[in-house]
C-alpha cells in the first residue's frame, strides 16, 4: 500500500525543520479525529505548524488570537440587527472554519475558553436557540503558554481531556536553527505549499484508520496501562474511559501511518506521552517523564 | 427456563446418568430398572420433542407410580437395596422435571449418590475404575453447564484434569484420615444373597450334582517355600455326629479350647486373606500352630473368628504339617465312635473280610484304602442319588461319588471297627498365581476327608479320595474344576490356539494378582490395618495423626503457595509461550527484555547485540506479531515460530 501520508510528512518537514516526531504526532492526532494542544513558549513555530498542516490538507484555516478580553461571541459569532430586513442576522465567527488555530488559549478567561471547547466537543454551535453545524473536518490546534508565564488562566483538567494530544515543540536543534536562519521566509514557503491530501481523501483515511485491527492481546496491554494509571500512587487521578478510547484511536492512527494493519504495543507507547501526559499531570511540561513509569513497569506481553 | 438449557448439555447429562445406572442392572429388579429406562428414554425423546414431556399432573401420577413400584418391591425404605432403588427412582423422576439450571445441579448430585451406592454392592478394581470414569463424565456435565462451552471433549478434558488433581488429595485422605467403622446397622446386610461355601453339615447322599463355583474363598501368600499339593489341606468344620445320612458337628466342642499338639518341623509361615464368608470359620493349613489372638481354636482344631464374617480379613499363620495330638478323653472317644444304630450284616462282613476288629487299626486303614483302590470305585461329581441308607448303597451298589461320599463311608467303616474317626471338611490344594506368588483357593477346591485317632499318634489325616483318585490329591489335576474355571485346554499343547490360551491364562493371573493387592491394600484397609500401617510410620495415636495431617497440609499449602507466588506468570497462550522461550534464550545470553519493551523494540535491540542473527530475530518477531496482534494467522505460523525459536542459537556475549 502506497502510504498517502508519506509525501505530506515530507512537505511538512521541509517547512518546519527538525520537528519530524512532533509533526507526525500532530498528523496522527488529526487522523484520529482529535484536537491538538501545543504547549510551548512563543515563537518556536506553533503557528507555522498549524498553518502548514492546514495548507497541506487543503483546509480553510482561521487563526483566533485569544486575549484576556476576548468574548465568546468573538469566537462563535453573533446575531446582529439588520436594519434593512428588520431582523437579527447571525454572523458566523472565526470558528466556522475547518482548521482553527486557537493561539494562546490560556490567556483568555474561562468563559471564552469554554465557548471554544464546547464547540470542539459537539461539533456544533448553538446561538439564540438555533444550532449551526461546524464544517467537517473540524480540527482545532490550540496553543498555550507555559503556566508559569504571566497572565495565564490554566485550562482545567476537564477541558484538557478534550484534547486528544498535547505536544511540546521545543527549541530547534542547532542544525535546524541554522537552516532556518539561512533559508527563506517561512511565510512565503507556506503560502506556496501544494495541497497534498484533499479533505475527501482525509475522510477516507480517517475511515481506514478505524479498520486497523486491534487484537485482544493489545487490548490487554492497553487495559493494563489504564489500570496501572488508576492504581499508581504518583498520579492524582488515572486515565478516564474517554482517555482510554483516545489512546486506542491514536495508536490506531499511528499504526496506520506506519503502514501496518494491526496495532502493536509500540504504537501505544509512541502516542502514550502525548495522549496521557496532560491527562495524568496537567502541570508538568515533560510528558515523557510523566509516563515513564508506565512504559517501564507495565508488561507488554 | 428450559429453552435456555442447551441441547448438548442435556444430552451429556442424560448419557452420564445412563452410564451411572448401567451397573445397577445386576442388583435392581427388572421392574424398577425398566421404569428407570422408560423415563430416561422419555427424557431423551424430550430433547428433540419438548412437547411430549409430561405435565405436572402426569408427573405426579408417575411419582405415585414409582412409589407404588418401590413399595411393592420392598415394603420399606431402609436398607441398602431399598435405598438404592429409591434414589434410582427419584433420579429418573427428576429427569422429567428439568426446568431450571438448579434442576441440572440436583440431578448431577443425585447421580453422584447413585454412583457411590454402586460400591455398596461391588468393590472390585474394575468397578472402581468404571465409577471413576463415570464421575469424570458427570463432572464434565458440570463443566459443560457452567462454561457453556460447546465442545464436549474440552469439558471432559477439564473434568479429567480436575479428577487427576483431586486424586493425590484423595489418596492422602484415604491413608491418613481416621477410618470410621460403620456401625452394624449401617452395613446394609442382605441375608438373601446366597454365598456358596462350606456348610455346617454334610449329606452326600442327597446331592446328585455338585455345582462348582469359581468364587474365591481365600488367598495365601507364603513366606518361603510353598508346601506340596498333597499337604495343602485347609482345615474347616469337623463333623463327628451322624444319623447315617447327615453329618454334623458335635455341639459341645464348639467352644472348648484345643490342647496344643506337639509340632515338629518344617513350619510354614503365611498370611491368609479371607474373602467374605457366611460362617465365621477361618481356614488354616493343617495344623495351625501360631495364629492371631483374635481367633479361637476349638478342641477339634477348627479356627473361628468373632465378629462379622461378611468382612474380608487378613491373618498371619504358622502351620506345621507334621503334628501329634494327645490322648482322647472318654467323652470324645464316645462321640467319635458314635453310630446311628448297629451296623448291617453286609457292612460287618465287609469289615471282617478286610481284617477289622482283629488287626491293628493302621493296618485296617490301609486295607480299607486298598479296597477303595482295587475294587471298582470311581470318582465323580455327578453321583446317583442315595436317599436311604446312603453308606451301604455307596459301598456296595453305586460305588461312585465325590470326596464327601468317600469321607463319610470311610469314617463310618472306621467307627464300626471301633476306631475313633471323624469327617473333616475344608479346602484342598489351591492354584498358585505365579505373578503374585500366592495361592488362590476357590469354592471348587472344597474337600472332605477323614481323621482317624490312632494310639500313640493321635489324630491322623486319612484321605480316602486319594485312594480312588490320587491325581485329585497329588497333582491337583481336578479336571472338572478346570473345566469349570475354563482353564483347561482341549487343544494340543503346541497349537497356536493353545499358546494364545496360555497368554490369556497369564493375563488372568496378572489380573488376579492386581485384584489381590487391591483387596489387600484398598478394600481391606480398615481401622486396624490403618493403625498398624500408621504405627509403622511412627504415628501411634489419633491426636498425633491429626497433627501430622495439619502439619502436612500446612507444609503442602505453603510449598504450593510459594511456588505459585514465585513462579513466573505462566500462560496458556502458546504463542506467548514460544516468544517467552525466545526471550529466555536471549536472556540467558545476557540480553534481557524489559517489562515495558515491545517486540519491535526488543528485536531492534537484540539485532544490535547479535547482528548475525538478524534474519532469525526478524522472522521470529514478525511471526510473533502476526500471531499475536494481527487479524489473521494460521497454525502453520505457530509451528514455524516454535521451530524458529528452537533453532535459534545464541552464544553468550
Amino acid at each position: 500500500m502506497q502510504n498517502p501520508i508519506a509525501p505530506l510528512l515530507e512537505s511538512a518537514n521541509r517547512s518546519i525543520l527538525g520537528k519530524q516526531h512532533q509533526i507526525r504526532l500532530a498528523l496522527c492526532c488529526l487522523l484520529a479525529r482529535g484536537h491538538l494542544l501545543i504547549e510551548d513558549i512563543p515563537g518556536v513555530g506553533k503557528t507555522t505548524l498549524a498553518h502548514t498542516l492546514a495548507k497541506l490538507l487543503g483546509l480553510n484555516y482561521q487563526r483566533i488570537q485569544f486575549t484576556s478580553d476576548i468574548l465568546p461571541a468573538d469566537i462563535i459569532g453573533a446575531s446582529i440587527f439588520d436594519p434593512e430586513e428588520r431582523s437579527f442576522k447571525f454572523h458566523p465567527g472565526p470558528i466556522f472554519n475547518q482548521m482553527i488555530l486557537a493561539d494562546e488559549i490560556n490567556r483568555s478567561t474561562p468563559k471564552a475558553q469554554s465557548a471554544l471547547l464546547e464547540a470542539m466537543e459537539e461539533q456544533q454551535v448553538t446561538v439564540e436557540g438555533k444550532t449551526y453545524h461546524l464544517p467537517s473536518p473540524f480540527f482545532v490546534i490550540a496553543t498555550q503558554n507555559p503556566a508559569h508565564q504571566i497572565g495565564t488562566f490554566p485550562l482545567p483538567e476537564s477541558q484538557l481531556d478534550r484534547f486528544l494530544m498535547r505536544i511540546e515543540l521545543g527549541y530547534p536543534n542547532r542544525n535546524a536553527e541554522r537552516e532556518l536562519l539561512r533559508g527563506q521566509s517561512r511565510y512565503h514557503l507556506i503560502e506556496n505549499l501544494q495541497t497534498e491530501l484533499p479533505p475527501e481523501q482525509l475522510k477516507n483515511i480517517q475511515q481506514l484508520v478505524n479498520t486497523v485491527h486491534v487484537s485482544s492481546a493489545l487490548l490487554d496491554y492497553l487495559q493494563n496501562i489504564i489500570t496501572f494509571t488508576r492504581e499508581f500512587p504518583d498520579y492524582p487521578c488515572g486515565l478516564s474511559p474517554r482517555a482510554g478510547l483516545s489512546l486506542l484511536n491514536a495508536a490506531k492512527a499511528w499504526a496506520f501511518m506506519d503502514s501496518r494493519d494491526a496495532v502493536l504495543p509500540e504504537d501505544v507507547q509512541a502516542v502514550l506521552p502525548s495522549v496521557a501526559g496532560h491527562r495524568l499531570r496537567s502541570a508538568s511540561q515533560d510528558s515523557g517523564a510523566v509516563v515513564a513509569p508506565i512504559l517501564e513497569r507495565v508488561n507488554v506481553l | 427456563m428450559l429453552a435456555s438449557i442447551e441441547k448438548n448439555i442435556l444430552l451429556f447429562l442424560l448419557i452420564s446418568v445412563g452410564l451411572i445406572a448401567l451397573p445397577h442392572i445386576y442388583h435392581i429388579p427388572a421392574s424398577i430398572f425398566g421404569f428407570f429406562v422408560l423415563l430416561l428414554t422419555w427424557r431423551f425423546i424430550g430433547i428433540w420433542k419438548p412437547s411430549c414431556l409430561p405435565g405436572k399432573l402426569l408427573l405426579f401420577l408417575l411419582t405415585v407410580g414409582g412409589l407404588v413400584l418401590l413399595y411393592s418391591q420392598h415394603q420399606g425404605l431402609f436398607g441398602r437395596d431399598a435405598g438404592t432403588r429409591l434414589f434410582m427412582t427419584a433420579l429418573a423422576l427428576k429427569l422429567l422435571e428439568i426446568r431450571q439450571e438448579r434442576d441440572l445441579y440436583l440431578i448431577v448430585f443425585l447421580a453422584f449418590i447413585v454412583a457411590a451406592s454402586q460400591f455398596l454392592y461391588e468393590q472390585s478394581i474394575a468397578m472402581a475404575g468404571y465409577i471413576l470414569f463415570v464421575c469424570c463424565v458427570l463432572l464434565g456435565t458440570l463443566v459443560a453447564i457452567n462454561s457453556r462451552r460447546q465442545n464436549t471433549l474440552n469439558a471432559l478434558k477439564t473434568s479429567a484434569v480436575i479428577l487427576a488433581q483431586a486424586l493425590p488429595l484423595a489418596i492422602v485422605l484415604f491413608v491418613f484420615f481416621p477410618r470410621v467403622e460403620a456401625p452394624r446397622w449401617m452395613l446394609f446386610e442382605d441375608k438373601s444373597r446366597a454365598k456358596t461355601g462350606l456348610s455346617d453339615s454334610m449329606e452326600p447322599g442327597s446331592i446328585s450334582d455338585l455345582g462348582f463355583s469359581d468364587e474365591l474363598v481365600f488367598r495365601v501368600r507364603f513366606q518361603g517355600p510353598i508346601p506340596p499339593n498333597a499337604q495343602r489341606y485347609w482345615r474347616g468344620p469337623v463333623f463327628s455326629v451322624t444319623d447315617g445320612k447327615r453329618w454334623t458337628a458335635a455341639k459341645r466342642y464348639t467352644y472348648t479350647a484345643a490342647a496344643e499338639p506337639d509340632f515338629s518341623e518344617p513350619a510354614y509361615r503365611y498370611t491368609l486373606l479371607l474373602e467374605p464368608q457366611n460362617n465365621n470359620w477361618v481356614f488354616a493349613l493343617e495344623m495351625a500352630g501360631d495364629f492371631p489372638p483374635q481367633l479361637h481354636m476349638n478342641s477339634e482344631y477348627l479356627l473361628t473368628r468373632s465378629g462379622n464374617p461378611d468382612k474380608r480379613a487378613e491373618y498371619p499363620f504358622t502351620s506345621y504339617p507334621s503334628y501329634r495330638t494327645g490322648e482322647l478323653s472318654g467323652h470324645k472317644l464316645r462321640t467319635n465312635t458314635q453310630l446311628p444304630g448297629p451296623a448291617s450284616q453286609k457292612i460287618t462282613s465287609l469289615i471282617k473280610r478286610l481284617g477289622g476288629f482283629d488287626t491293628r487299626p493302621e493296618q485296617f486303614v490301609d486295607r480299607v484304602l486298598q479296597h477303595f483302590n482295587r475294587e471298582n470305585f470311581s470318582y465323580t461329581l455327578t453321583p446317583p442319588l442315595m436317599e436311604d441308607n446312603p453308606i451301604e448303597t455307596f459301598l456296595f451298589e453305586t460305588r461312585s461319588g465325590f470326596c464327601s461320599h468317600y469321607a463319610a463311608a470311610f469314617t463310618y467303616l472306621m467307627r464300626v471297627a471301633n476306631i475313633p474317626a471323624r469327617v473333616v471338611t475344608g479346602y484342598h490344594g489351591g492354584v498358585l498365581n505365579p505373578v503374585g506368588n500366592f495361592l488362590e483357593i476357590r469354592q471348587a477346591d472344597a474337600h472332605a476327608w477323614t481323621e482317624v485317632w490312632l494310639e500313640n499318634r493321635g489324630w491322623v489325616r486319612v484321605d480316602p479320595t486319594a485312594a480312588v483318585a490320587p491325581e485329585r490329591i497329588e497333582q491337583n489335576v481336578n479336571i472338572e474344576q478346570q473345566i469349570a474355571s475354563r482353564n483347561i485346554s482341549f487343544f494340543s499343547a503346541d497349537s497356536e490356539l493353545a499358546r494364545q490360551l496360555d497368554w490369556l491364562k497369564q493375563a488372568r493371573q496378572l489380573w488376579s494378582s492386581v485384584d489381590y493387592n487391591w483387596q489387600r491394600w484398598v478394600i481391606n484397609y480398615h481401622s486396624a490395618n490403618q493403625t498398624q500401617f500408621l504405627a509403622s510410620l511412627g504415628i501411634e495415636s489419633l491426636k498425633q495423626m491429626l497433627y501430622w495431617l495439619v502439619g502436612l497440609g500446612a507444609l503442602f499449602t505453603s510449598i504450593l503457595s510459594w511456588l505459585l507466588l514465585s513462579r513466573k506468570e505462566k500462560t496458556a497462550d502458546k504463542v506467548l509461550r514460544c516468544y517467552r522461550r525466545f526471550c529466555a534464550r536471549l536472556g540467558k545470553a545476557g540480553l534481557k527484555r524489559n517489562a515495558g519493551e515491545g517486540p519491535l523494540d526488543f528485536a531492534k535491540r537484540s539485532k544490535k547485540a547479535y547482528p548475525k542473527q538478524t534474519e532469525a530475530i526478524d522472522e521470529i518477531t514478525g511471526l510473533f506479531i502476526k500471531l499475536r496482534y494481527q487479524k489473521e494467522s494460521s497454525q502453520a505460523d505457530l509451528s514455524r515460530l516454535s521451530e524458529r525459536v528452537d533453532q535459534l542459537k545464541i552464544r553468550r556475549r
